[in-house]
């Protein structure tokens, strides 16, 4: 027992120094273990370079190496065809995901502020959760036809419940005791929702949006690619036609760095939005 | 004036029972009196106060502000809450100046109000913070200001100091006998501590619990005006009096509501 002691004491006192030490900040090298990107960084690296070992290996038609994907990827930037489909893919992207959120966040926030209603909505919440998207495409399809409001709905249903269920959460989160407040000031109903509840579930809203933006993506390129065979989603069919391996996994290196990108942008704009809440980034997401 | 007649307010219980939150309650709060409540925890004390600031409906009774009945939230009466209820997104200058917003007060003349406010609770440099940067006792201090920035004739305040540390706690109480003694307004004060309730009041209401009711009514003979020298006035013999008699008094209801021991 008392070697024991002694002995936790004598390796405390080699790693950890007490008494006076000057407060300074952590030197370089240390401030750069802290931050997430030299980890991002690395993992990457690794990822790469197994990447192109494997396929240099065991690769054939279907699976290109590293390099050639990032080779093909510059070179479909340089095309037309690929900018003339981003440019349509993301037509249904942006459509789709601004009627996701013009009805969602409103949908949300009424379904946090009355219980009564959520007995009825959960159930649909639940199943616009769950089911498999790909599942109601044909059923799309023969209902609206082939043309950009097909991929519009898709996208926007893919999408809406990630809004609608944090834009509810956010609101269940406000305190009553701030509803009460305002009441006891006099405030109206409608004061009590432009002052007190939108602004309560905004980070929780704009982590909806977040999350929402990542579904849009997703159910952009698989409507074209289950469905119409556009744009994005019909370059990758094209070229997987072709055996063409590199360019195939070009265009889907170019859409996972767009919804990256868009992902990174509503984060941001979730943090400037909403400094005040320190739980923006640990809010769950449903 | 305050008037409340007959009061009372029952619920059904999380077991299915009825509970008597408060019944036949009769009060008359003076203008400019300073009246604190007192009482063990479920006494009603909070739900009689937010029955006065029409925050909740009751069962029976009337209560009356002035003559006129109370069936709402009014532009007399202000609230000071527990938890502070601080909007956590604004500043303490929008958050002072919020319940002057509600009432449609303009822009300009809420902003000098709610300012000359913060002054008076001590946070004018803190103006642009927002309450989570703040100290309990300085949160409370916004919502201090918050109230008085509507100008009320009553002021409600539910446990204003209950969630504060002990020193900021006496902090607190000497200024608010101080804007009191300057601004004079009818104060109904809800408390769980007996030197609190002392200190304050102009009288003490002593509430018993299960039912809710009005046990005793005991007036507080110090000398105003009381925030210059607190600290003699809680060594004088009247104080510790009273104190004693509240303390006796509560644990009389606290010994009535012990389960009895197990095999005895």
């Amino acid at each position: 027992m008392t070697t024991a002691t002694t002995h936790r004491r004598a390796r405390g006192a080699a790693t950890t120094r007490t008494g006076p030490v000057e407060a300074r900040r952590p030197c370089p090298p240390r401030r750069l273990l802290g931050a997430n990107l030299p980890y991002q960084l690395l993992t990457f690296a690794v990822f790469a370079v197994a990447w192109e070992a494997y396929a240099t290996v065991w690769g054939g038609l279907l699976l290109p190496t590293f390099t050639e994907t990032v080779g093909a990827t510059f070179q479909l930037l340089g095309t037309a065809e690929l900018w003339q489909a981003m440019y349509v893919s993301n037509q249904a992207l942006v459509i789709g995901f601004a009627i996701a959120v013009v009805i969602g966040v409103p949908l949300g926030i009424v379904l946090g502020r009355f219980r009564a209603l959520e007995r009825f909505a959960d159930v649909y919440l639940n199943i616009l959760l769950v089911t498999p998207m790909a599942a109601i495409i044909p059923l799309l399809m023969m209902s609206v036809g082939f043309g950009l409001a097909s991929r519009v709905i898709l996208v926007a249903v893919f999408s809406i419940v990630m809004v609608v269920v944090n834009s509810r959460t956010g609101v269940r989160q406000v305190d009553p005791s701030l509803i009460e407040m305002a009441r006891s000031f006099g405030a109206t109903e409608r004061q009590i929702w432009t002052r007190i509840l939108f602004p309560g579930a905004l980070p929780a809203i704009m982590t909806g949006i977040r999350l929402g933006v990542g579904r849009a993506v997703t159910g952009m390129v698989l409507v074209e690619l289950l469905m119409v065979s556009a744009a994005l989603g019909g370059l990758i069919l094209e070229y997987r036609g072709l055996f063409r391996a590199p360019m195939l996994y070009g265009t889907i290196v170019i859409i996972v760095a767009e919804a990256l990108l868009l992902i990174s942008l509503a984060r941001w704009g979730e943090h400037r939005l909403t400094r005040w809440s320190k739980a923006t980034t640990a809010r769950s997401t449903r | 004036m305050i008037e409340v007649r007959g009061l009372g307010k029952s619920y059904i219980g999380q077991d299915g029972g009825v509970v008597q939150a408060l019944q036949d309650v009769d009060l008359t709060v003076a203008d400019n009196e300073f009246l604190t409540v007192l009482g063990p925890s479920g006494c009603g004390k909070t739900t009689l106060l937010k029955a006065i600031a029409g925050l909740i409906p009751w069962n029976e009774g009337d209560i009356f502000i002035d003559g006129s009945p109370v069936r709402g939230p009014g532009p007399e009466r202000s609230m000071v809450f527990q938890n502070f209820a601080l909007l956590p997104w604004a500043t303490v200058l929008e958050n002072v100046a919020f319940g002057l917003q509600m009432r449609g007060v303009g822009k300009t003349e809420r902003i000098e109000r709610a300012r000359a406010l913060i002054e008076t609770v001590g946070l004018g440099e803190f103006e642009t913070k927002r309450p989570g940067e703040l100290s309990g006792g300085m949160q409370q201090r916004v919502g201090i200001a918050r109230a008085l920035a509507v100008q009320p004739s009553v002021l409600l305040m539910d446990e204003p100091f209950g969630a504060v540390d002990e020193q900021t706690r006496r902090l607190l109480q000497e200024e608010l006998l101080s804007i009191w003694e300057e601004h004079r307004l009818t104060v109904v004060f809800i408390t769980h501590s007996m030197e609190e309730a002392v200190l304050l009041g102009d009288r003490v209401v002593l509430m018993s619990a299960r039912p809710g009711r009005i046990s005793e009514i005991v007036p507080v003979p110090l000398t105003r005006p009381r925030s210059s020298d607190v600290g003699a006035l809680e060594r004088s013999g009247k104080y510790v009096e009273i104190t004693a008699y509240l303390w006796d008094r509560l644990r009389d209801m606290h010994e009535e509501r012990r389960p009895a021991k197990a095999g005895r």
